[in-house]
């Protein structure tokens, strides 16, 4: 086990222009210490996720992937995290049924001022990814031709 | 049952009517107890027509994949209607695909046929391997009839059919203009046990038993292209900006086409079984898909393909929809 806690994640986050992405800003401009493992990727909505892309980072190596938007009430363009929910919620558990840990696959409400709880979703993402390990169901191999 | 000569006398009449440009319907194969798909232009064809526990085709799956060729200069596109037999579960498919604007209701003429089940063609290969003539499979109460070349057999019910129609909730077509037999009770209701079985095991168990299956999977798009519902015409599985997955046969790829595929289904699909039945190797696709359809039912009330007028499942929300799962 003590082998599994020295793996640090590769964790995906794609976080929307209007919250998320300013609450991890707000978090840098704060000096708020919060885990390097996660990459993140800008878009504009938490709408414009594709379920797709969750599948994408997993086969192309992250270990967990996190979409994070505004608050249901607070999207910029009013409906799209919504959308996203209702997307986000069929994926995860279809995931999950085909044998990929929910702690890989999760979603969070971060707003425009959240710097701190920023800090707190991405300790817990980084915790539930250390505790199942390395992703390696359906990884995308090189292969050694 | 459905009675043959009134079958083929109300096929005569609608092929003969000035607004019908087809008839999609059953004939028998050319060998064992296969039936094939009908496609009738004229009233002579007609008297081939067949519907027995036989007809498993999904014939909605046609009326989207026809291809629209071009139309000449100065010629107008033949805007007529196309006709086709469905059985309860095969009526959803249509609905849906109307739910979705594929087509207008007034392009299609539905000759729907109250249903009491359909054999499972891989059961009876198994038990009959060898038939070469062209037999006959017939509904009689509680046993299926099968005969072929003189010899007939009687086997319950239960034993040849399809795994889909042990748990039909809409054996009565949901959707017709003609309907050929009184209408069947439902006889039978869906629990998910199976889902729920699976749902219950480890991660590290649910992916064993995927991987093997995942790994057999030779890619040869059977699933998607019989399926009603998958009749996109830039397909993201062929996609090649971006390149979704690539095309190499290994598990990697194999399971994001799997996962794409089902999730493009996910409140579209109608459980017809057709992408589980003309699989090569035999992967339970239907596994995957009712995982989604229990979990539209459970989360969003949600049943494809039974009311027309609800918006398609991934295009709506609620406000009060379930968010226990965000941080
Ligand atoms: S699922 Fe129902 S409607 Fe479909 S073939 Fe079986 S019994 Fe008939
Ligand atoms: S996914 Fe399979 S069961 Fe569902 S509609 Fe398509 S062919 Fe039928
Ligand atoms: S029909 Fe079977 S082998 Fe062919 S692509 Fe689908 S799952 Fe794979």
């Amino acid at each position: 086990m003590a082998e599994k806690n020295d793996f640090e994640p590769n964790i995906v986050a794609f976080l929307c222009n209007w919250c998320s992405y300013a609450g991890a800003d707000l978090a840098g401009t704060s000096r708020i210490q919060y885990p390097s493992n996660v990459r993140v990727i800008r878009v504009m909505c938490s709408g414009r996720v594709n379920p797709l892309f969750i599948m994408n980072a997993l086969q192309q190596g992250a270990d967990g992937v996190l979409i994070s938007g505004c608050h249901p009430g607070d999207c910029h363009y009013m409906q799209g995290n919504y959308y996203a929910r209702r997307r986000f919620n069929l994926m995860r558990n279809f995931l999950e049924h085909l044998g990929v840990e929910p702690q890989r696959v999760r979603m969070s409400w971060v707003s425009a001022s959240e710097g701190a709880k920023w800090k707190e979703v991405i300790e817990e993402v980084r915790e539930g990814v250390k505790e199942v390990g390395p992703m390696d169901q359906f990884k995308r191999r090189q292969l050694n031709w | 049952m459905v009675d043959l000569t009134k079958l083929r006398e109300m096929a005569k009449e609608v092929i003969s009517r000035e607004d019908v440009r087809e008839l999609i319907g059953y004939r028998p194969g050319t060998y064992g107890f296969r039936v094939r798909p009908a496609f009738v232009t004229g009233p002579d064809d007609a008297d081939d027509l067949v519907f027995t526990p036989a007809c498993v085709n999904n014939l909605a799956s046609y009326i989207v994949l026809e291809e629209k060729l071009p139309v000449k200069r100065g010629e107008e596109p033949d805007l007529r209607k196309v006709a086709v037999m469905v059985k309860g579960c095969d009526s959803r498919a249509l609905l849906q695909q109307m739910e979705e604007k594929a087509y207008p209701r007034e392009r299609i003429l539905v000759l729907g046929i109250p249903c009491t089940g359909v054999v499972d063609m891989a059961k009876v290969q198994a038990r009959f391997p060898d038939v070469l003539e062209v037999g006959e499979i017939a509904l009689e109460g509680e046993k299926l009839v099968l005969s072929a070349g003189g010899t007939k057999e009687e086997v319950p019910k239960e034993e040849l059919l399809a795994d889909k129609c042990t748990r039909c909730r809409y054996p009565t077509p949901l959707v017709y203009d003609e309907l050929l037999d009184a209408e069947v009770e439902r006889f039978a209701d869906d629990d998910y046990a199976d889902v729920a079985e699976m749902e219950k095991r480890s991660a590290a168990d649910k992916w064993a038993y995927w991987e093997e299956k995942f790994n057999r999977c030779i890619r040869c798009y059977s699933c998607r292209n019989v399926c009603p519902m998958c009749y996109c015409e830039d397909c993201v599985l062929l996609r090649l900006q971006p390149q979704w997955m690539r095309r190499s046969v290994d598990l990697s790829e194999n399971t994001a086409y799997h996962i794409s595929r089902a999730y493009h289904l996910a409140g579209r699909c109608i459980q017809c079984g057709e992408c589980q039945r003309v699989c090569p190797v035999d992967i339970p696709l239907m596994e995957l898909n009712r995982k989604f359809s229990k979990d539209v039912l459970e989360l969003y009330d949600y049943e494809p393909g039974t009311d027309v007028e609800n918006p398609p499942l991934l295009s709506t929300f609620k406000v009060e929809d379930r968010e226990d799962f965000i941080m």
